[in-house]
Parts: C-alpha cells; sequence; structure tokens
C-alpha cells in the first residue's frame, strides 16, 4: 500500500498525528502544493504510483 | 465486491453541514461513508441534517466527533485523534472537506 | 494507457490548482472527471472556469449547493450545460469508477 500525502499548508500537529498513524508501516510519499509554482506533472506522476492520495487542508 | 470506505473530515463550522450531505450522498451510493468534526465545536445541527445523520447512521454510516460538547449537544459520536487515525487506515478515500 | 483521475473541489482557492493538475494529467494521456460542491461551486464563476471545462473530460457542479450559495439556477455557468449542473451522484461516480482520486 502506497499513500501520498499533499500538503495544501504546513501540515499543524493534528495533521501530523493523523499522518503518522496512516502512514505506519507503509510505503509514503509526499508532495507540497504550498510552494510558488507547484510541478504538476511531477504531482500527477505520484498520484498515479501511489494506491491513495490524501490531500491534506 | 469490495465496497469503498469514505471518511470527510471538517475543521470549519462553515463546512460540517453541507460536508455531512455530502457523506450522506455517498452513502446512497451504497459506500461506507463517514464524517468527523475535529477540534471544533459546532451550533445546534437543524432538523434536516440531523435526519440526514440517521439515515447515515441506518446505512452503517456514522458522524463522529473529536469534541466532547458536540457529543452531548448534537449526538455525534466521541472519537480520539488516534481513534480517528487508526480508522482512517481502513478507508479506501480519505477527504480532508473544505477550509481548515 | 495513462489511469483515470476524479478530482473533488470542496475549497474556494484550490482553481490553480485543479488546472494545473488537469493540464498535466490531460498531457499524460488521462481521462479527467472534476465535480465542484459546497463553496467551491462559487469557482464556476471565476473567468478562468470555462477553460477548465474544455480541457477536462467532464466538469459538474452540485447544482444545490450552487443554489445555496446565492446563485440562481438558471444561471448555468459559462462551459457548462444544464445536464452538468448535478447532484453528489457525481462524486459517487468518481469514487467508483476511477482509477485516481484526489480532493482539493
Amino acid at each position: 500500500m502506497k499513500i501520498l500525502n499533499v500538503y495544501r499548508s504546513q501540515p499543524d500537529e493534528t495533521v501530523q498525528k493523523l499522518v503518522e498513524i496512516v502512514n505506519r508501516d507503509r510505503e509514503v510519499d509526499t508532495f507540497d502544493l504550498t510552494v510558488d509554482s507547484p510541478d504538476y506533472s511531477n504531482l500527477v506522476d505520484k498520484i498515479f504510483e501511489a494506491d491513495q492520495t490524501i490531500c491534506w487542508w | 465486491m469490495e465496497y469503498k470506505k469514505v471518511c470527510f473530515m471538517y475543521r470549519h463550522e462553515d463546512y460540517v453541514v453541507d460536508g455531512i450531505r455530502s457523506a450522506l450522498g455517498l452513502a446512497v451510493e451504497n459506500m461506507y461513508s463517514y464524517g468527523v468534526v475535529i477540534d471544533k465545536e459546532i451550533p445546534e445541527i437543524d432538523e434536516l441534517t440531523k435526519e440526514s445523520i440517521e439515515m447515515l447512521r441506518d446505512m452503517e454510516g456514522d458522524i463522529f466527533t473529536t469534541v466532547q460538547a458536540d457529543v452531548e449537544k448534537n449526538d455525534f459520536t466521541a472519537i480520539s485523534i488516534e481513534e480517528l487515525g487508526e480508522k482512517l487506515r481502513e478507508m479506501t478515500h480519505i477527504i480532508p472537506y473544505g477550509a481548515k | 494507457m495513462a489511469k483515470s483521475l476524479g478530482i473533488f473541489v470542496t475549497t474556494t482557492d484550490s482553481l490553480q490548482h485543479v488546472i494545473g493538475i488537469t493540464k498535466a494529467a490531460k498531457a499524460k494521456g488521462s481521462n479527467v472527471k472534476v465535480f465542484f460542491t459546497w463553496k467551491a461551486t462559487t469557482l464556476s464563476k471565476d473567468p478562468e472556469f470555462a477553460g477548465l471545462c474544455d480541457l477536462a473530460d467532464d466538469v459538474s457542479i452540485c447544482v444545490d449547493s450552487y443554489k445555496k450559495q446565492g446563485f440562481d439556477i438558471e444561471d448555468i455557468p459559462e462551459g457548462l450545460t444544464a445536464k452538468k449542473m448535478a447532484t453528489q451522484a457525481q462524486h459517487g461516480i468518481m469514487i467508483e469508477d476511477f482509477d485516481c482520486y484526489l480532493s482539493l
């Protein structure tokens, strides 16, 4: 099971705790959407590679 | 056939009522559908939303909260962040819904 | 064959991300479906919304949300047709029938 965590803002304590539990013993990737010019092509590649994508607040 | 399991998470009071409606929308499509209000006390919900939650529960879904006041006031089911994390591991789709 | 992608939009500040991701996914040959709900239906009034409708394979909005945001349901946003003023069933379709799913 591969999880992709996408962040729309810096994860706060609540999100960090949830991510830690969801990620446990799983293959994990991340993508930061907070940057000025996100590499959407790279994001789509990551979404296609993942079994589940979670886009956090 | 494997049924989808979906969990909506709400952190902004303006998005809770509609988010519950979205959760119900998936339950009627034959999915296990849940909603969780995180760290936010909300005003007492209206009758229509109460009916939506009853329908959701009839279809094996539920609305949870991490806020004790909403367990008492709105009859949501209590859940801790740790329990929520474990529940999310069972989901096929996880939806942080609306604004923070 | 590229995987298909469903994008469920619930936030009002995400249109640029939706467009960017849709453009990138289409460039890879993907089938892209986008559904806007609740406050995100206000994005249908953004000048760039019609361009997204041209780009994606399917774009629809929750008509009940649109009405609750104060719009007249006869006032169909540019890029959509009456049929695309839809219900939450569209969300169900992308979860059941699409390979990949993203909420924004």
